[in-house]
């Protein structure tokens, strides 16, 4: 279960409901800013003392005009960030040598300080001996990017005027729904690529135009940006798309139809569900494992084993051992681990029980294997639930020859079975043994948690 | 960041999905101290099939109504729905579900559609759309429950 928890993590950030999530960014927030205004200050008196020059004045300038950071969420509104950004066209042309202070400019611009702090950093033309309060002043935006980032994973859409070209954003904000959508996925690009922008003022601007055609792409609109590196172009399109990205966000219904395609209402209506089920499908292709599979149909498959599975380890795990003794008395009357060489073995609790009591008559166990050897040829699942039901599971024989001999010396192991050509199937997850199962979800080895099993077991 | 809130996120839910499933268990045990009451109620379930259900609702419970699929658990394993089984048969449950499914125009799903509308609960009236939503929701559900157990099994039962 290991690979599901990075996965559950991210979409679990998602699926909660967001008033929860907002108290938490709300109180981050705050204390974010009572951070930044005091490592302000802090930072503020440092440059001042060891920076005499003349720009120590626009330092301190600098950090006695950004205003007292207001924590309401209804500062960070679209319309502000224009008006912050309205300074900074004419700059563009001259920002061949501070990039670093540009690039966090692109990344922070929804917070009113850092805003006019970058627009005042890039205003006064910053040179060499400044850079290290313009390193300071980076780190400062950093934070506010890293918050920016969890604000924008965990958060609503709707809060963050992030350039968002879905039509599906409200839906996705409605149904919390979006385990790793392109919702997020917008966020996580659009700010990958002033990410990009930022440590890209090492690398040259070679890889921006990319994420400036992604930006073309994604608006589908005419902006177009100049050609004067990642950041100048990014902060173009940030705050025309971020108005624009607001429009289709509100009114749901009008689709901006792309070239070429019908604007009939009734292929409108058909793509739109197409693409809900599509980023659905792609949204439980995180969640399941074994996931590479790019067809439909097989996905689909993938996932009814995996909830199939899902709902036999419910079962198997209130059967072994919360089930107790209990549980464990009536299968036992007619297992035997002892009985055959075959690949059937008893897992969990159950095979340590069973492993303590006398063999069984053997012709039930033939029985069994008669049954689950009909049971395979029609369906592996029904198969599998059948020894389930039976406390039994299935694994290769080398492993369970291996298992016997190292617990039972009695054992008298032949290699004759209906079963054997499961030996060399691997772990496709059907044929999974409970013991294994327990092994990939505890992360131990399959041997010791058995025989641990059977200790206890017998000792009860 | 969005590791933090996520481990938070998914912590709280198994700590809440734990703490509903033992209580379960609690409840289960305290009703459980005369055997001999079992036959009189008429429901012949096994111990296990029990902890089954009782894990099923509990997890349904901790996620309340918010999900197509937990209103649906509840109301098939609710205590008025128990009682209603036990004194009518399973039967009268197969005729709450009348509305008819909504069988959507997509043809490339074959049966899948129908297998997944089995095996997710409540998903027998539900829309391509809202069933893929659900399943994904009951998945990440089920694992945590799933975990849940585990690990109560492997710390408690040693």
């Amino acid at each position: 279960m290991q690979p599901c928890s990075r996965e559950m993590q991210g979409i679990n950030a998602l699926l909660n409901p967001p008033q929860i999530s907002l108290q938490d960014l709300h109180d981050q927030q705050q204390q974010q800013q009572s951070q930044i205004q005091s490592s302000n200050i802090h930072r503020q008196v440092q440059n001042s003392h060891f920076d005499p020059t003349s720009h120590d004045d626009f330092l301190e300038q600098m950090f006695s005009t950004i205003p007292p950071p207001s924590c309401s969420w209804s500062d960070l509104n679209p319309a502000k960030t224009p008006a912050a950004w309205d300074l900074n066209p004419r700059d563009l042309s001259d920002d061949t040598a501070p990039l670093n202070p540009d690039n966090n400019n692109n990344v922070a611009f929804q917070f009113d300080d850092s805003a006019n702090l970058a627009s005042k950093l890039r205003n006064h033309q910053i040179s060499g001996s400044a850079k290290s309060a313009a390193a300071a002043a980076a780190m400062m935006l950093q934070q506010q990017l890293l918050m920016s980032r969890g604000v924008a994973g965990a958060g609503d859409s709707g809060l963050i005027p992030m350039p968002l070209s879905l039509g599906s954003a409200d839906d996705n904000v409605d149904g919390s729904s979006s385990f790793k959508s392109p919702n997020l996925g917008a966020h996580d690009d659009s700010v990958q690529a002033l990410f990009n922008g930022f440590a890209g003022s090492m690398h040259g601007p070679s890889q921006t135009p990319n994420q400036t055609q992604h930006f073309h792409h994604s608006q589908g609109g005419p902006v177009q940006g100049q050609n004067y590196g990642s950041p100048g172009a990014a902060m173009n399109q940030a705050p025309a798309s971020g108005s624009a990205g607001s429009a289709p966000a509100q009114p749901r219904q009008r689709v901006r139809a792309r070239r070429g395609q019908a604007t009939d209402p009734h292929s409108i209506a058909e793509r739109l569900r197409r693409e809900r089920i599509a980023e659905r499908m792609k949204a439980l292709q995180e969640l399941v494992p074994n996931a590479n599979k790019t067809d439909k149909a097989s996905m689909l498959d993938e996932i009814i084993d995996y909830v199939k599975f899902l709902q036999l380890q419910v079962k198997v795990l209130s059967m072994s051992r919360l089930g107790g003794a209990a549980a464990v008395a009536p299968l036992v009357a007619d297992m035997s681990p002892e009985g055959g060489g075959d690949c059937i073995q008893a897992g969990g609790g159950n095979g340590g029980a069973q492993r303590n009591q006398t063999a069984s008559s053997n012709d039930t166990l033939m029985v069994t294997e008669h049954q689950v050897a009909k049971l395979m040829e029609e369906d592996m699942g029904s198969a599998m639930q059948y020894l389930q039901g039976k406390g039994l599971c299935l694994m290769p024989i080398s492993l369970a020859t291996v298992i016997s001999t190292a617990t039972c010396h009695s054992r008298n192991p032949t290699n004759r079975s209906v079963l054997q050509p499961n030996g060399g199937e691997g772990p496709s997850s059907p044929s999974m043994s409970v013991l294994t199962v327990q092994s990939a979800t505890l992360g131990n080895g399959t041997v010791d948690a058995s025989v641990k099993d059977s200790n206890s077991v017998s000792k009860t | 960041m969005i590791s933090k809130g996520a481990t938070r996120n998914s912590n709280s839910r198994r700590i809440k999905f734990a703490r509903r499933f033992v209580s379960a268990l609690l409840h289960m045990r305290n009703q459980n101290p005369r055997p001999g009451s079992l036959s009189i109620e008429g429901s012949v379930r096994t111990r296990s099939q029990r902890i089954k259900i009782a894990a099923y609702l509990s997890m349904a419970q901790a996620v309340g109504s918010r999900r197509a699929w937990s209103r649906a658990v509840l109301s098939k394993l609710g205590s008025r729905a128990r009682r209603h089984m036990r004194r009518m048969g399973r039967s009268s449950l197969g005729s709450l579900k009348k509305k008819r499914v909504i069988r959507s125009y997509s043809p490339g799903e074959l049966g899948q559609a129908k297998k997944l509308r089995q095996l997710v609960p409540g998903g027998e009236t539900m829309d391509i759309c809202s069933l893929l939503e659900e399943t994904a929701h009951y998945i990440t559900c089920l694992a945590t429950q799933v975990k849940v157990m585990q690990t109560l099994a492997d710390n408690f039962s040693k």
